[in-house]
């Protein structure tokens, strides 16, 4: 597979895109915008057929980090979007209706990491039990941008 | 449509062997729709991994799960290589190898053990745990250890695989391949079990696709990934084998992928001790000084299916997160698909013919905060969570004069 030129095609195709990186071996990191995640998840999911892996979510110094994991097995690369959600507004539109797979997953990140995902179609508890307080999520890590 | 009758599997089922809990909606004997709950084994894995050293990090992925003990650090060691840009000795590639097919036949044995069980064949369920014995023993004498293995590292493995040990893990195999021969004659030839699996719980390659289902769930379905052939890690392109598929998406062409797949892994382990005669004894780890910061996203072929471990640094001794997908949690989901339109009988075959793990699909349980350090929810804190419930129960109890 031709990176570059893969890479300049994407880039065509979704000028929302603000960055892309090779991060290591056969592993693709690109990043984008809240507003691009549904049609760039709808092209490589239905179109190019690639495969659902995950969603990593992650709380970093500038905000909530959403990484969605593809995996194009025919060249064997990992595929990924980052979407970075601010930390005063987590909440992202939710990709169940696209991706059928990907509702368990977002159920988890609500619980552990309280980002919202928007007309979610079952939006309640998935790991945390019943009991678990309002409001507290485990997986925040509480760093803002100059802790260190 | 008449009235719905809710048919409760678990949370803890004698069935089962891990606590889940299926709610089926059934009209008669049909399965009409069903919803589950999950979380009873919440351990807070992904969460510790973060307080430990990327060295300790081995030993907690591999108690993730009893079975695949050795293919959460294999994911774990593909992405943390990644990062640190190591290139491990062939030695250490191969043995990685011959440690994580011989996991394969064991959970394979072990499975088909317990599809055997579930269908009430319990002479299959019998022979197979007994023929994996050796294999569990065989785990013993190379790692010293049955289960959690503790042989991998950053940059290699910790033990390595003498001449001995390589003719007794030669004769164990040849056991192994004979006792398969039984096996599968025993499940293709009996009438019985094509009657009770053939067309049960089929899932199409669309319902694959849709839930990102991976391994052997996926591979019965026609859909013929493996991370092995796609993304080859360790000594996987150094050795000659096949992925096994089958077209029917049905239990019975689950069991078919998994018992064939034990021939493969015989062979790709008798070839990876023929090359490990031609490497030098003893150089099985290459020196890492340090984790970079940076991504690393690794993944493995587990017996069930994809692990993919995300694993990000900052440059310090511990990982900044560490998600990790066990394939369990895409191929569980499938149940909506392979369930519904069934009828109650066959529900149990069909949840188990993904060969769930639910102590995979779960992993987490303290909060405390970053800043302070101050601890939120605690061990202590859920047992006195856990004692105000029984203590509302008991005066909800005693009001309505019940004790």
């Amino acid at each position: 597979m031709n990176i570059e030129q893969y890479n300049a095609e994407l880039k065509g195709r979704f000028p929302q895109i603000k960055g892309i990186e090779v991060v290591n071996t056969k592993r693709l990191m690109v990043h984008i915008p809240q507003e691009a995640l549904a049609p760039i998840t709808d092209y490589w999911f239905n179109q190019l057929q690639y495969r659902y892996i995950i969603v990593s979510a992650m709380d970093s110094a500038d905000g909530y980090e959403l990484i969605y994991h593809y995996s194009d097995d025919k060249t064997g690369w990992i595929m990924n979007l980052n979407v970075l959600l601010p930390h005063d507004k987590p909440e992202i539109e939710s990709m169940t209706p696209i991706v059928y797979g990907i509702e368990w997953i977002e159920r988890e990140i609500m619980d552990i990491m309280g980002i919202k995902f928007l007309n979610h179609p079952l939006p309640k508890r998935f790991l945390l039990p019943e009991s678990w307080p309002e409001g507290e999520y485990p997986y925040r890590r509480k760093i803002r941008k100059g802790d260190r | 449509m008449g009235k719905k009758t809710i048919v409760p599997i678990g949370p803890y089922h004698p069935l089962l062997e891990e606590p889940e809990f299926f709610k089926l909606y059934c009209d008669g004997e049909i399965v009409v729709d069903m919803e589950w709950e999950t979380g009873y084994n919440h351990r807070g894995i992904e969460k510790i991994c973060e307080s430990k050293t990327f060295e300790q990090v081995f030993y907690v992925v591999e108690r993730i799960c009893g079975i695949c003990s050795t293919s959460h650090p294999f994911a774990y060691a593909n992405a943390v290589e990644s990062i640190a840009g190591v290139d491990i000795p062939v030695r250490a590639k191969l043995i990685r190898s011959i440690v994580g097919e011989l996991e394969r036949i064991n959970s394979h044995l072990l499975w088909v053990g317990l599809a055997g069980h579930f269908l009430g064949y319990n002479t299959v369920f019998m022979w197979a745990w007994k023929y994996r014995e050796p294999v569990l023993d065989m785990f013993e004498i190379i790692t010293g250890n049955r289960n959690s293995y503790a042989m991998f590292t950053i940059g290699g493995v910790r033990r390595d695989i003498d001449e001995t040990k390589a003719a007794q893990l030669l004769k164990v195999l040849d056991d192994v391949k004979k006792k398969t021969d039984l096996l599968v004659g025993a499940v293709m030839d009996d009438p019985v079990i094509h009657a009770r699996l053939k067309g049960v719980g089929t899932l199409t390659a669309k319902d694959i696709h849709d839930f990102g289902s991976v391994g052997p769930t996926a591979r019965a379905s026609g859909v013929a990934i493996d991370v092995r052939r796609d993304d080859p890690y360790a000594a996987y392109d150094m050795v000659n084998w096949k992925v096994i598929t089958a077209q029917a998406g049905d239990v019975f062409a689950k069991a078919e992928v998994r018992l064939l797949e034990m021939y493969e892994s015989i062979a790709i382990i008798q070839q990876c001790l023929e090359l490990l005669k031609k490497e030098e004894p003893g150089n099985i780890k290459a020196k890492v000084k340090e984790i970079p910061p940076g991504m690393g996203l690794g993944h493995a072929e587990a017996p069930r299916g994809e692990v993919f471990h995300f694993v990000k640094s900052d440059g310090g001794n511990s990982p900044v997160r560490h998600k990790i997908r066990a394939p369990s949690y895409n191929c569980i989901t499938t149940f909506r698909r392979s369930c519904i339109g069934g009828t109650i009988s066959d529900a149990a075959i069909a949840t188990a013919a993904v060969d769930p793990c639910y102590c995979c699909t779960e992993r987490m349980v303290q909060a405390y905060d970053y800043k302070s350090g101050e601890r939120i929810l605690n061990a202590a804190d859920l047992i006195r969570l856990s004692q105000q419930k029984t203590d509302a129960l008991r005066a909800e109890m005693l009001a309505k004069g019940m004790l």
